[in-house]
């Protein structure tokens, strides 16, 4: 009853603000030249998806993407700020300018591409699956008609809503869904697989299983303001991003962060690192 | 034997047939001393209360999850743990709030004036403006305020920020303003018109009438109304952490994630955030009837 509200809300609002942004924003190297006259990189990072962006216990953000994100500030030589963004907020913070770049889980949709620039080669990749109790599901089409858990702002509930008929309930953070997993009120909650399986391994969810092959391999993309995906700022993103793969960076941070280890990194490594023969 | 000196008649049963006219200052003394009594039970929060509270927040949590391999004193640790983030995000929550109380009192006080104003079109006017914003979703508003105002304001020679709580200020001082205006002319218009044809007949203007003696004899029946709003408020301020501003139950989320999501800890991390509110809140609730006795005019 209370999400319709927020949804509609939310559509009016960003209607309206995309009013009121669209004649302000300017094309060309604004952004860029502004951080470094600033001296200040502002980059939106998660704020409650561990390990990738979280906070410890004295309430600093750590993880993957902040690491990510300093290593950025390093680059251009200039300070970091981080704002934690939310799903929900992440590409409206971007096309107002309140942050520079954002490096916060987001998955790089066609839809997304119009909004905010997504800068290849993207650094990231992740797939859908469901956690469930053992023996339940068979099959993706056993979710039909069922109560499936979710988080909101996440792509793929409207997928498996759609193509797999489920009653997605989505809550606003992980600990609601899977509590309501637990409860019953739903079969099913979908998520990442990378996160299901780290759950998984972690012993706590004994009795259930992550039963499904894994759809909709999805790639994460970093973005900058949509007007500068062609000029230096996007451009720059690129070259981080290239070194950080061939580099084994990322694949450095997974290992720091405890995250299970991804062919994707490895694949992306094999494939972008240049034959350097010509050198010897 | 409430501390009084003893009298006979009064404090026990009289020893005559005749019947006794009691004093009635006494009776009336001892009526207030039975209200205070029992309304000390209510209102008067002693150390003991809050280890009560927490001895049900405590059974809460314990009996949410009896089966959990999570004990309950691994819990409270880990709440302990966060506390000071949590913390800080509440001072977030009573910042907005204070502040949105400000001025959606000066706001709401002006614009209730102005409903009882004796000009046709200002009188309207301003009845649909309170209206409007009475009747309108807190939540609505508040999307509309923060995502139609600009993160930082350009003045050409400097550019202030515009952080999110301040434009969270602003929406909810809109509810605030419209209820205040409601609050105002309710509170006028309850007055005898008699103290209205008095001060006429004693040559006060309209003004001085307003001044003088109808707005000091409102602010005790405001009191109560007003502070009810303010509670309110303070209550509703989660509702901006929807937008992302990083107040209390922002923090409590992202300290639940931190903690790996633990559908264990929700009892507990939720069932604390409830305690600082109400260890906020319920103070204010007796500190104005202090405030009515001290505002009160007697008629």
């Amino acid at each position: 009853m209370f999400k319709p509200v927020i949804k509609s809300a939310l559509c009016a609002a960003v209607a309206l603000g995309f009013a009121t942004v669209s004649t302000t924003a300017d094309a060309g190297n604004d952004r860029f030249k502004k951080v470094l006259e600033r001296g200040k990189v502002v980059v939106g990072v998660k704020a409650d998806y561990k390990p990738w962006g979280f906070r410890d216990s004295s309430g600093k953000l750590v993880g993957m993407e902040i690491d990510m994100a300093q290593d950025v500030a390093d680059a251009l030589g200039v300070k970091l700020e981080l704002v934690p963004v939310q799903s929900s907020n992440r590409m409206q913070f971007l096309q107002q300018g309140k942050i520079d770049l954002m490096i916060a889980t987001m998955s790089d949709r066609t839809d997304r591409r119009k909004i905010v620039g997504i800068v290849e080669p993207n650094y990231y990749t992740s797939g859908t699956n469901v956690l469930a109790k053992k023996g339940i599901l068979k099959k993706w089409a056993d979710l039909k008609g069922k109560p499936v858990c979710g988080k909101q702002g996440a792509f793929y509930n409207k997928i498996v809503a759609k193509r797999y008929g489920a009653k997605v309930i989505a809550f606003v953070n992980n600990a609601e869904s899977k509590q309501a997993l637990r409860d019953g009120k739903c079969v099913a909650w979908v998520y990442d697989d990378s996160s299901i399986g780290s759950d998984l391994a972690s012993g706590e969810w004994s009795g259930f299983e992550m039963p499904l092959n894994s759809e909709d391999d999805n790639p994460w993309g970093l973005a900058v303001p949509v007007d500068e995906q062609n000029n230096i700022w996007g451009n720059f993103m690129a070259g981080m991003q290239y070194r950080w793969l061939t580099s084994g960076r990322l694949i450095e941070l997974e290992k720091k962060w405890g995250i299970q280890p991804t062919a994707f990194l490895k694949m992306q490594k094999d494939k972008l690192t240049p034959a350097r023969k010509h050198l010897k | 034997m409430l501390g009084a000196k003893y009298m006979p008649g009064v404090d026990s049963t009289p020893k005559t047939d005749l019947p006794v006219l009691l004093p009635v200052k006494e009776s009336a003394r001892r009526g207030q001393l039975f209200c205070d009594m029992g309304g000390r039970l209510f209102l008067d929060v002693k150390p003991q209360h809050l280890v009560w509270l927490m001895l049900v927040i405590l059974l809460w949590s314990g009996a949410a999850q009896a089966a959990s391999k999570y004990g309950v004193v691994w819990q409270f640790q880990t709440v302990f743990k966060w506390t000071p983030f949590i913390l800080k995000g509440f001072a977030l929550n009573i910042l907005i709030s204070i502040f949105a109380m400000v001025i959606g009192t000066v706001a709401g006080a002006a614009l209730g004036l102005m409903q009882v104003s004796l000009l046709l079109p200002v009188r309207r006017g301003s009845w649909v403006f309170t209206q409007f914003f009475r009747n309108s979703p807190w939540l609505v508003l508040l999307f509309s305020v923060m995502l139609l105002f600009p993160f930082e304001l350009d003045l050409g020679f400097a550019v202030i920020p515009v952080p999110d709580w301040t434009k969270a200020v602003v929406g909810f001082s809109l509810p605030i303003m419209a209820n205040i205006s409601e609050v105002v002319r309710g509170a006028v218009v309850s007055l005898p018109s008699g103290q209205w044809e008095s001060a006429e007949s004693l040559a006060f203007s309209r003004r001085q009438t307003m001044w003088m003696i109808i707005l000091p004899q409102c602010v005790k029946r405001m009191i109560p109304p007003w502070i009810n709003w303010y509670c309110i408020l303070t209550m509703a301020t989660p509702l901006c952490s929807i937008m992302g501003v990083e107040e209390s139950v922002t923090h409590t989320v992202q300290a639940l994630n931190a903690e790996g999501d633990k559908p264990e800890l929700l009892p507990v991390f939720y069932g604390f955030l409830l305690f600082i509110h109400f260890v906020f809140t319920y103070p204010i609730a007796r500190y104005s009837i202090r405030l009515e006795k001290m505002y009160a005019v007697k008629i």
